[in-house]
């Protein structure tokens, strides 16, 4: 029988959504949510020993009771091997999952798997920490692939616990790791880079032996001087929009951005303005609208000098940003950009949730 | 986002509580935000003590925008300000 300890967020645990991401890690002693598709997977010759479950925001904002708590579980279970997620296109919970994942491999030398959509922005991480303990396998952009991604996981762990040999991520459907390992082969690497040269001249299809990492950095822009005399402006991913959401933004996905008017405003009164995000609690953001344009803070610092008269831009940018799409939030990137320079603005404050 | 006003020359200070993610995306001026809900302040705080940590975030954020930075650059506000 081989013990394995499944680890997933309150939602995937079935403890709740937004209103219980703030809660501690938790042990239930049996399967709980998605452990119980894990287990069901697995088959009889595996054990998935315990449900680890912790809050989405809990996990981000202590991270380190998070992890040592985690730790002690795994270890008290004496787990095999861990699984994390499937996390899907959730940023917050990839993100933890693949922190969760390397800190358990790290300390208890176990072999840890999880699984997420390609575009989930903690593939970076993973790439970057490139753990030869940790896998990650694709999945749907949404929880609809649940049984698929369960299913991989399932195979994937029992492999891995078998102590099979793990080849490299294109032909095990692991995302890569940029991890290289040594490889017998009769022909030498002049031979090898002649074919392959030939065949680009003869437009043939070849497979590179070295992937080169794709980074895409971005020259900072050059900072402001004399700050009082710039024009600033604010944009928000928070989703906070005029009382009862006129450009009717939808909770996840949108794909238009709008601004509203905040020239005459001293400050952003409760009541009249409220958080159209799918992604987070929005509960303070109701009560307080300044959580994600803060409207006094400019106001303020605009009395004191510190922000010159006139000089904060007449009205905010906004599209709540759940679940945007890499290429829907470049485009919105340039078309705010594009009218932010047409009228002079000169730098932004950009809060994101 | 944040990314494409940059490339058009536009500084941007990007206030988030989940500023690994913004590092990891290759964000240039990253100022730590309170909480995922809640990045400019904290509900937990009276109300004065709340908005002065909340200037305190947005004066660090136009630091921000008034540094030289080479690459990815966490700036964190003076949590302290709210007593």
């Amino acid at each position: 029988m081989t013990t394995i300890v499944h680890v997933v967020n309150q939602f995937f645990a079935g403890l709740g959504g937004e209103e219980k991401a703030g809660i501690s890690v938790g042990v239930i002693e049996s399967t709980a949510g998605a452990a119980r598709g894990l287990q069901s997977q697995l088959g009889p010759d595996f054990k998935v020993a315990c449900t680890i479950y912790y809050g989405d925001n809990y996990f981000h904002e202590h991270s380190e009771e998070a992890i040592n708590a985690i730790l002690e579980a795994v270890r008290s279970h004496d787990a095999q091997a861990l699984v994390a997620g499937p996390a899907f296109n959730s940023g917050r919970y990839g993100m933890s999952c693949i922190e969760i994942c390397h800190a358990v491999a790290t300390a208890l030398n176990i072999p840890c798997v999880t699984a997420m959509h390609e575009e989930n922005p903690a593939i970076g991480t993973y790439r970057d920490i490139a753990d030869a303990r940790v896998f990650c396998l694709p999945t749907t952009e949404t929880a609809t692939g649940m049984t698929d991604a369960l299913k991989a996981l399932a195979k994937f762990v029992s492999k891995l616990t078998r102590g099979e040999a793990i080849g490299p991520a294109l032909q095990e459907g692991y995302f890569g790791r940029g991890i290289r390992r040594l490889e017998r082969t009769d022909r030498t690497g002049a031979d090898r880079a002649i074919d392959m040269l030939l065949k680009k001249i003869n437009h043939e299809p070849f497979t590179t032996e070295i992937p080169m990492e794709e980074w895409d950095d971005i020259k900072p822009a050059p900072p402001l001087d004399d700050l009082k005399a710039r024009n600033i402006a604010v944009i928000t991913t928070s989703g906070v929009v005029p009382w009862g959401n006129p450009d009717r933004f939808k909770t996840y996905r949108n794909t238009h951005w709008r601004k509203y008017n905040i020239a005459e405003l001293k400050a952003l009164e409760p009541g009249k303005w409220e958080a159209v995000h799918g992604g987070y609690n929005v509960a303070y953001m109701n009560k307080n609208p300044h959580y994600g344009v803060p409207l006094d803070a400019l106001r303020s610092l605009e009395a004191d000098g510190v922000i010159g008269a006139g000089k904060l831009y007449p009205a905010y940018y906004v599209i709540p940003g759940n679940q945007g799409s890499p290429a829907v939030m470049r485009r919105v990137g340039q078309e705010i950009a594009a009218d932010l320079k047409k009228d002079n603005v000169e730098g932004v404050l950009f809060v994101a949730t | 986002m944040s990314k494409e006003l940059e490339k058009a020359g536009l500084p941007v200070a990007l206030v988030s509580a989940m500023y690994p993610v913004a590092e990891q995306v290759r964000a240039n001026r990253i100022v730590k935000g309170v909480s995922i809900p809640h990045p400019c302040g904290d509900p937990s705080l009276p109300q004065d003590l709340d908005a002065r940590l909340r200037r305190e975030i947005v004066q660090t954020a136009l630091k921000a925008l008034e540094a030289e930075v080479t690459g990815p650059t966490v700036f964190t506000p003076n949590m302290a300000v709210s007593g």
